[in-house]
């Protein structure tokens, strides 16, 4: 039995990577999940938080990558992986200064009385996309 | 005097000559955006064709009366047009617009009113000068998709559908088939017609784990089909447009270049004329001495 299997990571605007893993770990709706080869197949949603993939280089000691993701989905069948997510930032490509900001702005946001007319749901996704680069960018140190 | 006829001549060959610099600058600059408009759109497919195929697999799950879905009496249309904002692109946009104003007309007709969103300047002047009702526009896409901006038009479209304020929603864009065709198309985006071919043999032949539930799945994967639908939608009218502009600068270009060759012809032969002219006057000239 094969002991990798294919990913591909599309946004809505590209195909971003499309690589042999041996273990994905990814933000599931209901928890972080992992996935390795013979996975069951699976359709399920993703929240904002971070992935992390182990390619097939070297086995179980293969190269780690992290990346930051936001919502979107996952199907898993036959020894293949699709990730789909609004987007996706390997996490040395993050701005952790850019990201600390948008944490900050997003939590002052959330504080501010709700008479203020703040798309609360918008402020909430995009504190969880702040959280989710920064744990990403922290990874690869 | 045969002398002012070739200063006229000599003038108007100028003239073409750099309007024939502005369409072949035109050209070029189109075709790069063209281009980079094909690669968008090239690289938006596998996510896009993914998220049919989740959704054809989850469209079996039954009704779940998500509102999107959700087949109201029409009391009013919405038309969502596609075109440019910039002219110079042969009847890219007036094709488009044809398709729209057909289906905005036969809606009225039928006694059920019809809103347009207009995107690109040219849709929104065109409905508003002639007294539709232009409910929003945007003019400020410079011909290139974004997934922000479909998201923008997304949001607002599908608003104005779950709020009741519309109960259908139809899509009139130039579907890119190359850079010489474009075929204007119209389409339904809302209420949601789920692709067909659901639950075929190879698909549920697959027995998946559905997290968290099909229905769950199915309410959250719509938003995202609507959104990216849009998506495809601006990717392709701004390729066609590009592809149109090029097509339509390369062809005055060349048209540039014949008349300049037309008129250098002229302009040598009166040029003999009144050489011929000159010589037969001075040799009368001459005899009659």
């Amino acid at each position: 039995m094969a002991n990798s299997f294919k990913v591909t990571i599309t946004t809505a605007e590209q195909q971003l990577l499309e690589t042999d893993s041996v273990s994905l770990t990814l933000p599931g709706i209901a928890g972080y999940l992992g996935i390795w080869a013979n996975h069951a197949p699976l359709v399920t949603a993703l929240v904002p938080g971070v992935m992390t993939l182990r390619h097939n280089d070297s086995g179980a000691a293969g190269t780690v990558s992290h990346f930051a993701v936001s919502r979107g989905f996952v199907e898993v069948a036959d020894n293949r992986v699709s990730v789909m997510v609004d987007s996706c930032e390997p996490s040395d490509q993050i701005d952790v200064t850019r990201a600390e900001a948008a944490l900050e702005r997003a939590k002052k946001l959330l504080q501010e009385p709700a008479s203020a007319k703040v798309d609360v749901a918008r402020a909430e996704a995009a504190l969880e996309r702040a959280k989710a680069r920064l744990v990403a960018a922290r990874k690869n140190k | 005097m045969a002398g002012a006829g070739i200063k006229t001549i000599n003038k108007r060959i100028r003239s073409v000559r750099s309007t024939q610099q502005i369409t072949k600058a035109m050209k070029m600059v189109s075709a790069a955006k063209l281009r980079r408009a094909q690669d968008r759109l090239v690289s938006a497919r596998p996510y896009s064709r993914k998220l049919t195929e989740l959704l054809q697999r989850l469209a079996g799950a039954g009704d779940s009366g998500h509102p999107y879905l959700e087949r109201r009496v029409v009391h009013r249309r919405l038309v969502l047009v596609v075109t440019s904002d910039k002219g110079l692109c042969g009847a890219y946009n007036m094709n488009v617009i044809r398709v729209a104003q057909r289906a905005a007309d036969a809606s009225i007709a039928e006694g059920r009113p019809c809103a347009i969103y207009a995107i690109g300047r040219k849709a929104r002047d065109y409905f508003r000068k002639r007294g539709y009702d232009v409910v929003a526009s945007h003019d400020d896409f410079a011909a290139s998709a974004s997934d922000d901006k479909a998201r923008r038009v997304a949001d607002a479209v599908v608003k104005m559908f779950t709020d009741g304020d519309v109960d259908e929603v139809l899509l009139a864009y130039a579907a890119f088939i190359s850079t010489l065709t474009q075929r204007p198309v119209l389409d339904t985006l809302l209420p949601v017609a789920p692709p067909a071919g659901g639950d075929d043999a190879a698909a549920s032949a697959i027995d998946y784990i559905w997290e968290p539930g099909r229905d769950a799945l199915f309410a959250a994967l719509l938003p995202q089909y609507v959104r990216n639908r849009v998506y495809i939608t601006l990717s392709e009218a701004f390729a066609s447009e590009h592809g149109a502009r090029m097509t339509s600068m390369s062809a005055a270009t060349e048209n540039a270049g014949e008349l300049i060759e037309a008129l250098t012809l002229r302009r040598n032969r009166e040029r003999q004329a009144a050489i011929t002219q000159e010589i037969s006057e001075i040799v009368g000239g001459a005899n009659a001495l």
